[in-house]
């Protein structure tokens, strides 16, 4: 049996466990996978961008923020359609990620994080400044759940928990349908050599917006999501130290691999819930995480784990 | 009017000078060691705290604080280098800015684990806790020092730099690195000790803070890190003299944007920030690429 | 003569005061396969450069197939025929030499934009890349990672990069530097055999004289950002001023 079958068969496991959570897990079980979901949607079109192309962000907090913002309001002041709200989330991410990367590509390496922080914070002033629209730092409240098509009820954590579910199976299908496209192959030789890049006739900035905005795409969808899950928003989402974590969740994963965003986040929501039982510090915890990871293990848990199998992935 | 203008500009000065302590660490550290220290705002909150203890510790005497707590941080700076930092010099700038990152977590919840998660109010400084008459309205003297002691320390900087040994040596190291090694320089020990020295200066600027902000936050570092930045990318990375203009700018323009436009102040800061680097991203003195 | 590939007209590029190409003007000819020659900081890589699209130039007027390239990208420049390789390798290390060959095939294709389709599928592109490597002598190493070839290998592969972005002008800039006598033989009649085919035409810089001299149609020879001399290789070989100013004791 090849790999690529085992690979399949896993993914497979994977979904249908969840599914099986959604069925008899306890509230608290659904709470928390679909947070380890929505973290992984968020990460999975993160690495598309940093793992695979090799840029960065230190601003994909503003578009999570955009997405969830985005449905809130479309929610609270136009239409209740659940479907509609999201992709209006999706939607008003990726063009906020259209606009902010068209500056940012002009820039690599340290000019394009510090960059995308200025971007990013700039989108967190707003959202905390402009209290009418926003509401500051209380956050838009009162975001409800109607039902999808108006007859599929998805207002209990149970119901909702389906279509978090589908999202992240469909982010799981596209991101890997990327990573194994002509386009995923040519942000692979970016990130290796932008220069020969462009010398083999890829236009490099048009790739790497493409990658940018990609990724915003999914940042949305995950604040969508979040917005909803919560039925609130959070100022803060829009924070530079939002936009850290799915960078330290594609790290703790595995940036060079496909599974690990999802593994990452797995591991980032339960440790911090399982951490926070004990104690108040779990920040201090994923610092030397982090440390560990950055010193020993840069292939992260699924780099690892591949490189035991044997031979790696592009 | 006047009046009023006066203060609004001594108080964004009094805050760029804060700005500038902790940003002249970190462009230092930047210039010789090619590394953006996210975790050098946590020397400014450890330089604070330390510094507050050692207050409370030895009968009030904030001079004598403000010596000995900056010198601890050090050997927390020095740890730092020599151990952890050292060994991703080879690697991509992610994994530098992201063991950075994961020192500002250590460090901030072991303050939160030392000092508590709550503010703590901060003391004043005996002979500058009063208020100068400045045509008509009062102005702290605190803040009157610290805009005097941020030239200073400028000053300081310079004449180490352009007059010593040390500070030859420094800039050798910083304009090209391999050249400074085949003609001797210990690079490895330089970095340390620069290091440490940005470290100090970092920490410096957190126990002046004490008694400037009043209250000490566990999350203080993180937002000076930030304007540090946006001052270090305005002047341009790796220098100096662009750091302290920079840090004048942002200073008065945050202490406009809040008398005037109260809900762009910090848009202000971060478009400045986004239009320096998009139109001239080596900053105001930075050397073009 | 046919119409020029490339034409160059009142070229001119300066660093500061270091002028490294004064008011050139210099028609390629399909077909003809070119060197480049000169001493170090002659201008030969900034001619190379500037002709490709990495740096701008100050003035003059660049034409490919009669078309005015002077302002365009590198990428765009590269799509219609126009390439290079690298003096040091170049490649994309983490991929594999199959990969490597193929983002130039996927990126002529206009094949890239294909977000979603799938890479496995892409038959064309595949042919085509197996082809080049065929043609470099790569093929038996496709799988490896570009990272783990020998250096005389690297530079086949670096070859094959520029190969596959099908140039019709493609600058060969240092080609056999590094490589054993071997590897430097097989790719040297690669070049000829492939120059012959008149599909591409090569234009190459090179230090070795030999190669220059037993390989070229026409050899220009440059010094500080000027053309000291441009014509077949036993007429330059006799030039007294190519002599006097570069080749010195070498050749005599």
């Amino acid at each position: 049996m090849s790999r690529t079958w085992i690979g399949r068969l896993c993914w497979a496991a994977v979904l249908l466990g969840l599914l099986v959570v959604g069925l008899v897990g306890s509230r608290f079980v659904l709470y928390l996978a679909m947070r380890v979901m929505l973290l992984a949607i968020f990460a999975l079109g993160y690495n598309l961008l940093f793992g695979r192309t090799g840029l960065l962000s230190f601003g994909h907090g503003a578009f999570y923020a955009g997405g969830a913002y985005g449905m809130a309001l479309f929610y609270l002041h136009l239409n209740p359609d659940p479907l509609l709200g999201i992709l209006v989330g999706v939607a008003v991410a990726a063009l906020l990620a259209l606009v902010i990367g068209f500056f940012c590509v002009r820039h690599t390496e340290i000019y394009f994080a510090m960059l995308t922080l200025a971007f990013g914070m700039m989108v967190f002033s707003l959202i905390w400044n402009l209290r009418e629209i926003t509401g500051g730092d209380d956050g838009l409240v009162g975001i409800g759940r109607d039902p999808v098509f108006g007859v599929i009820s998805i207002a209990r954590d149970g119901q909702f928990y389906f279509l978090v579910l589908l999202c992240f199976a469909l982010t799981l299908w596209v991101v890997h349908r990327i990573r194994s496209s002509p386009f995923g192959l040519i942000l692979a030789g970016i990130r290796e050599n932008h220069q020969r890049s462009e010398f083999a006739g890829v236009a490099v900035k048009r790739y790497r917006l493409a990658a940018f905005v990609i990724s915003g795409a999914f940042a949305g969808l995950s604040g969508a999501l979040g917005a909803m899950l919560e039925s609130n928003t959070d100022a803060f989402s829009a924070h530079w130290s939002h936009s850290a974590e799915p960078i330290l969740v594609s790290l703790i994963g595995g940036i060079q691999t496909f599974s690990g965003p999802v593994v990452g986040s797995a591991v980032f929501v339960v440790l911090r819930e399982v951490i926070e039982r004990y104690t108040e510090n779990w920040m201090l915890w994923f610092g030397l995480i982090l440390l560990v990871i950055i010193l020993g293990f840069r292939g992260g848990a699924m780099g690892a784990i591949e490189r035991r199998l044997g031979g790696g992935e592009s | 009017m006047l009046t009023s203008l006066v203060h609004v500009c001594l108080a964004g000065l009094s805050k760029g000078m804060f700005i500038w302590l902790v940003a002249s660490g970190l462009t230092l550290i930047f210039g010789v060691l090619g590394v953006l220290n996210f975790a050098h705002g946590a020397f400014y909150m450890l330089g604070a705290y330390f510094c507050y203890t050692l207050l409370s510790l030895m009968a009030d005497n904030f001079w004598l604080g403000l010596i000995l707590g900056p010198l601890c941080v050090c050997a927390v700076g020095f740890v730092m280098e020599r151990f952890f930092l050292r060994r991703v010099y080879h690697l991509e700038l992610p994994y530098q800015l992201l063991l950075t990152f994961a020192f500002v977590l250590i460090f901030d919840d072991l303050v939160k684990m030392v000092w508590g998660a709550g503010s703590i109010g901060s003391p004043s400084v005996p002979g500058l806790s009063g208020s100068v008459p400045i045509l008509g309205r009062l102005f702290p003297t605190y803040s009157l020092f610290i805009i005097l002691v941020g030239p200073l320390v400028a000053l300081g900087l310079w004449a180490m730099l352009e007059r010593t040994w040390a500070g030859r040596i420094i800039r050798a190291s910083a304009s090209d690195r391999e050249m400074a090694s085949a003609l001797g320089v210990r690079v490895p020990a330089l970095f340390t000790a620069v290091f440490v020295f940005g470290t100090w200066l970092g920490a410096v600027g957190g126990g002046l803070a004490v008694p400037y902000v009043g209250l000490l936050t566990p999350g203080m570092g993180e937002s000076i890190i930030i304007d540090a930045f946006v001052v270090a990318v305005i002047g341009g990375l790796g220098s100096l003299k662009g750091a302290f203009l920079g840090a004048l700018i942002i200073g008065l323009l945050s202490s406009f944007g809040t008398s005037f436009i109260p809900t762009f102040d910090m848009f202000l800061t971060f478009i400045l920030m986004a239009v320096v680097l998009l139109w001239r991203p080596q900053g105001f003195f930075g050397e073009a690429a | 003569m046919s119409q020029p590939l490339l034409s160059v007209r009142g070229l001119y590029k300066a660093f500061g005061k270091v002028v490294t190409a004064r008011d050139l003007d210099i028609d390629f000819h399909p077909g003809q396969l070119t060197s480049i020659i000169g001493p170090n900081g002659a201008g030969k890589s900034t001619l190379i450069n500037v002709l490709t699209g990495a740096l701008p130039a100050d003035q003059g007027r660049i034409l490919f197939q009669g078309r005015d390239i002077t302002g365009l990208p590198v990428h765009q420049r590269v799509q219609m025929g126009l390439c290079r390789s690298f003096q040091v390798v170049n490649v994309f290390p983490g991929l594999s030499v199959f990969h490597n060959v193929q983002i130039p095939v996927l990126a002529l294709a206009g094949r890239g934009r294909r977000v979603l389709g799938s890479l496995a599928r892409e038959q064309e592109a595949r042919r085509e890349t197996e082809r080049i490597l065929e043609m470099v002598g790569l093929a038996d190493k496709a799988s490896q990672p570009a990272s783990a070839l020998s250096h005389g290998d690297q530079r086949l592969l670096e070859v094959g990069i520029a190969l596959a972005a099908r140039p019709r002008l493609l600058f060969l800039d240092e080609p056999t530097a590094g490589m054993n006598p071997v590897e430097r033989r097989e790719i040297l009649a690669g070049i000829q055999r492939l120059s012959r085919q008149g599909v591409t035409t090569f234009v190459i810089v090179e230090h070795d004289m030999d190669i220059v001299f037993s390989l070229s149609d026409r050899v220009i020879v440059l010094h500080r950002g000027d053309i000291i001399c441009d014509g077949e290789p036993s007429a330059v070989q006799c030039d007294p001023q190519v002599r006097e100013c570069y080749l010195g004791e070498e050749v005599l």
